[in-house]
């Protein structure tokens, strides 16, 4: 753990008070490709957050849909705040995801993560087969945008939720969670005789994360106004936050954050260069970083030093 | 004593049920064999790459896609019928399959797994879209008579051809059993998997073992890409799905566990065809499948647990 | 105050004389990494040309502008803010896949530009969300909606049951994929024919999102013993469900598919004769319609292929629909434009003169008709509307030998 240094404080502070005040100076445009951006960097966060424990999880997607459908259903059918509703899906996603940990995070490896991704495909099912209730395969429109639409407004919301998520994951990095979950991720029998208790930090780590996923679910059907089975529970809602991760180098909350600005601004800039076939390219950066960046971004810049 | 009792209960069970579908729903028997033998012969060479190598595989679908076109590509260059053009395709892809493996995937092997498995992704998103460019994303189907054979008993009729992955899947698994516990190279590699430091202190070449499994398993890959032209449709985006219904099913089975993956498959196509019968279940035969898997997993934790 | 106006008059005139030579742009946005927004895209790029050639529209020649949407909203978002906020495009046209249109939909909503699309079925979802008149009136919905394909076909098989009487229909069995596309065929054809047919169904998982067992399906249609029997899926699944429909030996009297696109190869496979289809437009009709020709000769002949799906000549449409409302109007002023669309009446390589009238919720739908194919002897031949036919249909469908 190390101390914060006034530099990187300010720094920290500088980019803050820019990605506030950037509808202020950027044009619509800039502003859709950023709240893009934000959404898988929040998503790419609250996966490392778990991932510090060891527990990879495949199902950022389900609980992403998950939140989506909570909150859109709960304006649809219940007549919910908008606003609220995204409280509601982080809310919902969080009990969800208390009841699934208590069931499955004794699994380790692979066999979690398989269990995560046969979650979140049996949460997908069960929202495209009950067509009277969640609206079927054909998915729900909703009135209208959140906050009618105003760019400004669904950035700052967006921002909203990542900063959620950079706090979470930060005060998981500076609290004594961090040396909890380090220590079960690095050999878990010594951090049991330690006296760590290594189902409680795992649960807390799986339930932030997870009310981080639906929350930004939620924020992001209030923003489009639409939800249906295939759009909110995209496997690339799993595949590209892990990527971004890895690449911006895991076990750190800035890790995520370089590896969504990396491949999420790669990914606009290629489409408009490369109009067909672009995602060759997007494909081919993936493998290059990390053949030669194994630690990631972040982890280059750490200097190669073990990752904690 | 107690459960070796629940053993033959169960097995019992199993046939008594086997003997009732038989008779009352042949077709689920028919029809679930035949996509059983499909999800396994793609699933055991994943198997066999997770086993040996530890890696998840997550282009496996794609290099089946790549092969399948390779085929497909053969066939209409040279009027070959896939079923000869197997062989060379297999070879193909085994070759392809080494290369990628030593320019990319063995130089993430000493990184953490979670590299080899975004490498994987990666290769896959690369893969399918170099396809797309080439081949765009209209499907392309060979049409061939023998892939309509049937066969009437009574007033049923069905196809015939799809078993020929029932075969293929057990063929694979009988082979994989003979080379990995009877020649060297397998015994070898089986002690890779089990403990890759302890096998390299005992002499063996770690690294020639893996990129000959990796060989192996893409030699089978290749072939299956071949039969499965033969019965399906193929666009840049057919592997996608099996790799995630492949990754599955070698969880349920457990790691290194190749006769699993069979009875895996065979749970799982047997129940997707008995719960299409029902109308109102039809929706839900995918459901199955997941609810399966993480009854096996845990189920199995709570064993181990016991134990 | 009367040199104010003097001087306020002349640089408005110079303005306008300065943006006489300037380009009109259009924003398109499709699917490019699918053959349909590929060939969409292509063939807008080729009405543009032909446009250009021919002197441009007002003496100001056409600039298209395509992105791609990725089949995702959000990337769809992206491309409408880019192509109006940076580009600074005059209209926009395109679409395809309902679920990227919704993605779309509040930016359209913001920036009030013409849109012609050229994609979105899904009504019950799109067309809601567009929403009635006057705040829609910007869209104008070039493909038809679910409903509008729907009655069509109804429309369509009355007409061939009595242009043929050797065709009887009584019972119908549509099977239909489980996404979203499938679902609404589903719905539409429980509503629109379940009164006067008897009307069965079941799904299967289309082998584009990877399925491709139809057997529990085709028992189902086998037992029913189906008049015409209906699958709603796509590509991919055209030739695999023939072989085990062959294999079971189902011969249903007519047997018909409507998937947005058949594989490459379809007509060259014995399995394809007198498979009826749903569709829009076929390279049949070049011989009977002069704009199918001279659309399907200039493709051809640009791109070096054959257009595979109606998305190409639709999207050539769209074009022309914009370039003759913009010629009409004397400007590309969004209030002038929208009248001047209002008054289209432009005759389509899709066989029928394009039009836009009120469809359920909106005030401006375009194509609302289909159109009743049949694949014989390798081609897609039109059964009907019996006014634009190609050939007549061949009954029952063969039995397997």
């Amino acid at each position: 753990m190390k101390k914060a240094s006034l530099p990187g404080i300010l720094a920290a502070f500088v980019i803050a008070a820019l990605a506030v005040a950037l509808p202020s100076f950027a044009g619509a445009y800039p502003l859709q490709v950023a709240r893009n951006v934000i959404l898988y960097m929040a998503l790419a966060v609250s996966w490392d957050m778990l991932l510090r424990s060891g527990q990879i999880s495949f199902g950022i997607a389900g609980l992403f849909g998950f939140g989506a459908y909570a909150s859109v259903l709960a304006v649809l059918r219940g007549g919910m705040d908008p606003w609220l509703s995204i409280l509601f899906a982080a809310l919902l996603s969080g009990i969800l995801s208390f009841a699934i940990g208590l069931a499955i995070l004794r699994l380790r490896l692979m066999y979690f993560s398989i269990t995560t991704l046969a979650l979140a495909e049996i949460l997908r099912i069960i929202i495209h087969n009950l067509h009277d209730f969640s609206g079927g395969p054909e998915g729900v429109v909703l009135e209208g945008s959140i906050a009618g639409g105003n760019a400004s407004a669904l950035y700052l919301l967006s921002l909203a939720g990542l900063a959620v998520a950079i706090g979470t994951s930060l005060y998981f990095e500076k609290s004594k969670l961090h040396l909890a979950l380090t220590a079960i991720r690095n050999n878990e029998t010594s951090a049991r005789s330690s006296g760590v208790d290594i189902f409680r930090y795992l649960l807390i780590a799986f339930v932030a994360s997870s009310a981080i996923q639906g929350m930004m679910g939620g924020i992001y059907v209030q923003s489009y106004g639409f939800a249906t089975p295939e759009s909110v529970f995209d496997a690339n809602f799993t595949l590209l936050p892990l990527a971004m991760a890895l690449l911006g180098g895991i076990h750190s909350t800035i890790g995520p954050m370089l590896g969504a600005i990396l491949l999420g601004l790669a990914a606009e800039w290629l489409k408009l260069q490369i109009p067909y076939g672009h995602l060759v390219v997007y494909g081919i950066i993936i493998i290059i970083v990390i053949l030669f960046m194994p630690k990631g971004l972040y982890g280059l810049a750490r200097g190669g030093r073990k990752s904690s | 004593m107690a459960s070796k009792r629940i053993k033959t209960m169960a097995t019992m069970a199993g046939a008594a049920a086997f003997v009732a579908l038989a008779i009352w729903k042949p077709t689920v028997l028919i029809y679930g064999t035949q996509q059983a033998g499909l999800y396994a012969s793609i699933a055991i060479p994943m198997g066999l790459v997770l086993g040996i190598v530890h890696i998840v595989n997550l282009a496996h679908g794609e290099f089946m896609m790549v092969a399948a076109y390779a085929a497909y590509s053969l066939s209409m260059a040279t009027g070959m019928d896939p079923l000869i053009a197997l062989i060379p395709t297999a070879a193909a892809t085994s070759l392809f399959g080494f290369l990628v493996y030593r320019l990319t995937i063995r130089n993430a092997l000493k990184a953490p797994e979670l590299n080899q498995l975004i490498l994987t992704f990666g290769l896959g998103i690369t893969l399918s879209q170099i396809t797309n460019i080439l081949f765009t994303s209209q499907t392309r189907k060979l049409s061939l008579d023998y892939v309509s054979a049937s066969v009437t008993i009574g007033e049923l009729s069905f196809g015939i051809w799809s078993f020929v992955f029932v075969a293929a899947a057990i063929a694979m698994t009988v082979g994989l059993k003979l080379f990995l516990t009877r020649t060297m190279m397998g015994k070898a590699a089986v002690a890779v998997g089990q403990n890759p430091r302890g096998a390299a202190i005992v002499g063996i070449d770690v690294d020639r073992t893996y990129g000959f499994i990796f060989a192996l398993a893409l030699a089978m890959v290749g072939a299956v890409g071949a039969l499965f032209l033969t019965k399906s449709s193929i666009f840049p985006g057919v592997g996608g799905p099996f790799t995630m219904k492949s990754f599955c099913l070698v969880a349920m089975a457990g790691v290194g566990n190749i006769p699993g993956i069979l009875a895996a498959s065979l749970l799982l196509g047997l129940s997707e065809a008995f719960l299409r019968v029902f109308r109102e279940l039809r929706g839900w035969a995918d459901i199955v499948f997941f609810v399966l898997i993480i009854a096996v997993i845990l189920g199995r934790s709570l064993k181990e647990r016991k134990s | 105050m009367k040199r104010i106006v003097a001087l306020a008059t002349a640089v408005l005139m110079a303005q306008l004389v300065a943006a006489q030579g300037a380009p009109i742009k259009i924003g398109g946005i499709w699917p490019l990494s699918d053959i349909t927004g590929k060939q969409g895209s292509a063939a807008a790029q080729l009405a543009v040309a032909e446009i250009n050639k021919a002197g441009g529209v007002l003496g100001r020649q056409l600039e298209l502008i395509v992105v791609d949407d990725e089949l995702k909203a959000d990337k769809a978002a992206a491309a409408v803010e880019k192509l109006v906020t940076v580009d600074k495009v005059d209209v926009l046209v395109g679409g395809m896949a309902s679920g990227a249109e919704l993605g779309k939909i509040p930016a359209f909503k913001k920036y009030g530009k013409v849109v012609i699309a050229t994609g979105a079925a899904g009504s019950g979802t799109v067309e809601k969300a567009l929403g009635p008149s006057p705040d829609s009136d910007f869209y104008f919905h070039l493909h038809p909606w679910d409903y509008n394909q729907g009655a069509s076909y109804s429309e369509g098989w009355d007409a061939i049951q009595a242009q043929y009487p050797n065709m009887k229909i009584k019972k119908i069995f549509l099977a239909y994929e489980e996404g979203a596309f499938g679902k609404s065929s589903w719905d539409q054809t429980k509503v629109l024919f379940g009164g006067r047919y008897t009307v069965d169904g079941a799904p299967f998982k289309s082998a584009a999102m990877g399925g491709g067992d139809y057997a529990s399906m085709l028992e189902a249609a086998k037992d029913y013993k189906p008049d015409l029997f209906i699958w709603a899926g796509y590509d991919a699944d055209a030739l695999p469900m023939l072989e085990q429909a062959k294999a079971m030996k189902f011969n249903p009297g007519i047997y018909l598919g409507a998937p947005p696109g058949w594989p490459i190869g379809f007509g060259t496979s014995r399995l394809s004769a007198n498979v009826m289809l749903y569709g829009m437009w076929a390279p049949a009709m070049n011989d009977t319609n002069k704009a199918s020709k001279k659309f399907y000769d200039g493709f051809v002949a640009k791109f070096k292929e054959e257009p595979a799906t109606y998305f190409a000549p639709l999207s050539y449409s769209a074009i022309f629909i914009l370039a003759d409302a913009i010629k009409a109007a004397g400007t590309v002023e969004t209030a002038a434009l929208i009248k001047a669309l209002k008054a289209t009446k432009y005759e389509s390589p899709l066989g029928e003169v394009i039009t836009f009238s009120k469809s359920n919720i909106i005030a401006h739908q375009g194509i609302k008709r289909q159109k009743i194919l049949q694949w014989q002897a390798g081609r897609q031949e039109v059964i009907w509307p019996l006014e634009a036919k190609t050939e007549v249909p061949v009954y029952p469908f063969p039995q397997w030998k």
